[in-house]
């Protein structure tokens, strides 16, 4: 068993399927809504870099910077235009509104840029390669992905804990009525959350893409994954949710190559198995609310 | 109560209208008139299966171009193009209004294998022709049906010839073989069993991928291990240029050669940033490479696709439509002014070595099976198509 490769191939994946999940989580972590769109704003979002790389013929840079800007105003729109007018809406009824966006922004991306699989890449390659270790190949794409979710992690631990925004975030979702009292706009707070969010999940979409193919459906797959990476570290915790996204990529990589007819269910199957044990997930803190 | 009873009087009117444009509706079911002959296709024209739609477009090309040139024997055809989205209860919903309120006479291609299976029954009971149904699947074909006619290859047979291949000209050692784990996968994968065991060979590694997968690096390290020099592949375009992605990040280069559903180079080397090219990736193929412009036809095709349908890119599912087609448009000349059902369906039936664009169609009254030719092809360095061995029928064919 080549244990090295499927090591550095687990851990790559696995910080993607986190870095997606932590979109996920951010927005649960403000409003308690599992947004089922998140996938789909990712790949719209790329599709904005790739109709800015392909089709204007900038430079990637510029696309890239593009991309998150309009992944940043996408976030705010869905929140502006989708979930606030509900009136009196519970917890599923906003769920159901994001699966609502998904079907939306699935059927705009295939009517705008047609379902075929698009060429696009970005500067870090998969096929330029780094030996360090006999048996350990390191591509400059699992590089890219390794720095990115270290520094997007960093960012986002001390942004909650000491910024006011993320204090702020913080206290929304724990009552969204006492922190309204406190003075805290929350509106504004949940439009930060997604446009952070859909920001969030445009980066990882795009590094995504260079590894797989882009096509209105390329983030469906990552989404599921993600979310149960978010589920087994805990949807409360933001290094839970990397964690989770690693353990993820690792048993899907060492169990799909010993068993490869099952690597599509064994991760769900270890994440029941581990959510039995620790329904909170396996790093969030357990709590019980007393009623 | 008089306001009740001009309800009624309004209501009975309203459905006796209705009753006769029903009426109407079914006096046009037999499928052709003197002026235009119904035909039908479904195809995914929107969801993740929509690359595929264009089949049914270059359906509409081919009618397009007979119909510029005055139709047959004087009537136009007219094409009803369904979506379907690649959902079976979406197909047949679909059929069952070309059928019943469009009066279609027949149907020609029709994408997939589950679409194919939901309407395959009903088509037979109401003695619709399907021709061309477009589906390697050995079970849309078997046991024989006599409303349905095959050109797209069997599955089965295209993995026989291509273990052939493999074996005898590239004098491959190890070969691995990557597989979607349904009946695209694993029909092949019996076949290339089948005809390794004569020559005393195995597959040094046989491994499945489901279709929604997008993260294959456990497979390639799989493969990789095994020590395969040749890797067949009967996957989907994405997860083909995904294995070929992920083999390169951990410099695995084994000779890949892949199904006649990835014959599209002009895509797959833009999707794999040239790589298929690099790579030199082989596939088999069941048509003429569409851009040798000095094939009868060929060339005809691809510049009235330009000034007809100039959105459309000339590529290998638009020209698989107009495959397809050819057949079903042969047989409509054949069967004269005269039209029906049966005249359509004996001239089918009597189809002996038709060649258009795609390979030799033959069929009887008793065998509809497609044909069982195939060349195979390699990607030049430009993208290009390099015919490494020409048409070759399937010598061991699966007893049937």
């Amino acid at each position: 068993m080549p244990v090295g490769q499927l090591l550095i191939d687990g851990l790559a994946m696995g910080a993607c399927y986190g870095l997606f999940g932590l979109a996920v989580v951010i927005i649960y972590k403000t409003s308690d809504v599992i947004n089922f769109a998140a996938g789909e704003m990712a790949m719209f979002s790329t599709f904005v870099a790739f109709h800015v790389l392909s089709i204007f013929g900038y430079p990637f840079w510029i696309a890239f910077i593009v991309a998150l800007a309009f992944a940043a105003l996408l976030g705010v729109l869905v929140d502006y235009f989708f979930l606030r007018p509900a009136k009196n809406p519970t917890l599923l009824g906003l769920i159901v509104i994001t699966i609502g966006a998904q079907m939306l922004l699935a059927g705009l991306a295939s009517w705008k840029w047609g379902a075929e699989q698009k060429q696009f890449s970005i500067p870090v390659s998969y096929s330029i390669t780094y030996e360090p270790i006999k048996g350990f190949i390191i591509s400059q794409w699992a590089l890219a992905v390794f720095i990115t979710a270290i520094v997007i992690v960093t960012f986002m631990f001390f942004f909650f804990k000491y910024t006011k925004m993320g204090t702020a975030m913080r206290a929304t979702q724990q009552n969204k009525h006492a922190a309204k009292i406190m003075g805290i706009k929350t509106d504004r707070v949940f439009a930060f959350a997604w446009g952070f969010s859909s920001v969030i999940g445009a980066i990882t979409a795009l590094l995504l893409s260079a590894k797989t193919i882009l096509d209105p459906g390329f983030m469906m797959e990552p989404f599921l994954r993600a979310f149960a990476a978010a589920v087994l570290g805990g949807l409360m915790s933001i290094p839970g949710v990397l964690l989770g996204g690693l353990i993820m990529g690792l048993i899907e990589n060492f169990f799909g190559y010993v068993w490869p007819a099952w690597k599509p269910i064994t991760a769900f199957v270890v994440i029941v198995l581990v959510l039995c044990v620790r329904p909170s997930g396996l790093f969030a803190k357990h709590y019980v609310k007393k009623v | 109560m008089r306001i009740s009873k001009n309800i009624l009087v309004t209501m009975i009117v309203l459905l006796l209208a209705v009753f006769l444009v029903a009426s109407e509706g079914l006096a046009q079911k037999i499928g052709f008139d003197d002026k235009e002959i119904r035909i039908g296709s479904w195809s995914p024209q929107t969801g993740p299966a929509a690359p595929w739609g264009a089949t049914s477009r270059g359906v509409k090309l081919l009618f397009d171009i007979i119909n510029e040139e005055g139709g047959i024997h004087g009537r136009q055809l007219r094409l009803f193009i369904r979506d379907d989205q690649y959902n079976p209860s979406q197909t047949m919903a679909a059929v069952r209004d070309l059928v019943d309120r469009q009066g279609v006479l027949a149907f020609v291609g029709g994408v997939g294998t589950a679409p194919a299976l939901a309407v395959k029954q009903y088509l037979a009971q109401n003695k619709i022709p399907l021709v061309s149904v477009m589906t390697g699947a050995e079970n849309i074909h078997v046991p024989h049906n006599p409303w349905l006619w095959g050109t797209w290859p069997l599955y089965d047979d295209d993995a026989s010839v291509m273990a052939k291949f493999v074996v005898q000209k590239l004098k491959a050692k190890k070969i691995g073989m990557l597989y979607q784990n349904d009946d695209y996968g694993l029909d092949p994968l019996a076949a290339v069993q089948r005809r390794l065991k004569t020559y005393n060979m195995e597959l040094a590694i046989a491994v499945p991928v489901e279709p929604i997968e997008r993260d294959l690096s456990s497979q390639i390290s799989r493969l990789k291990a095994a020590g395969c020099d040749v890797v067949i592949g009967y996957v989907a375009p994405t997860q083909a240029a995904i294995a070929l992605r992920s083999a390169v990040s951990v410099d695995f280069r084994p000779q890949w050669i892949h199904s006649y559903n990835l014959t599209d180079f002009v895509l797959m080397n833009k999707i794999t940033d040239g790589l298929w090219a690099k790579e030199g990736v082989m596939t088999s193929a069941f048509t003429d490479d569409i851009f040798d412009y000095s094939l009868p036809n060929m060339k005809k095709y691809a510049d009235t696709a330009k000034r007809l349908a100039p959105d459309e890119r000339w590529g290998i599912f638009y020209a698989a439509g107009i495959v397809a087609a050819e057949p079903l448009v042969h047989a409509l000349k054949q069967a004269g002014r005269d039209l029906s059902t049966e005249a359509l369906v004996r001239e089918l039936n009597k189809m002996d070595n038709f060649k258009g664009i795609g390979p030799r169609v033959s069929w009887s009254a008793k065998n509809h099976l497609p044909p069982k030719e195939f060349s195979v092809w390699k990607c030049g360095p430009k993208g290009e198509v390099i015919v490494v061995q020409g048409w070759t029928v399937n010598d061991m064919p699966k007893k049937r």
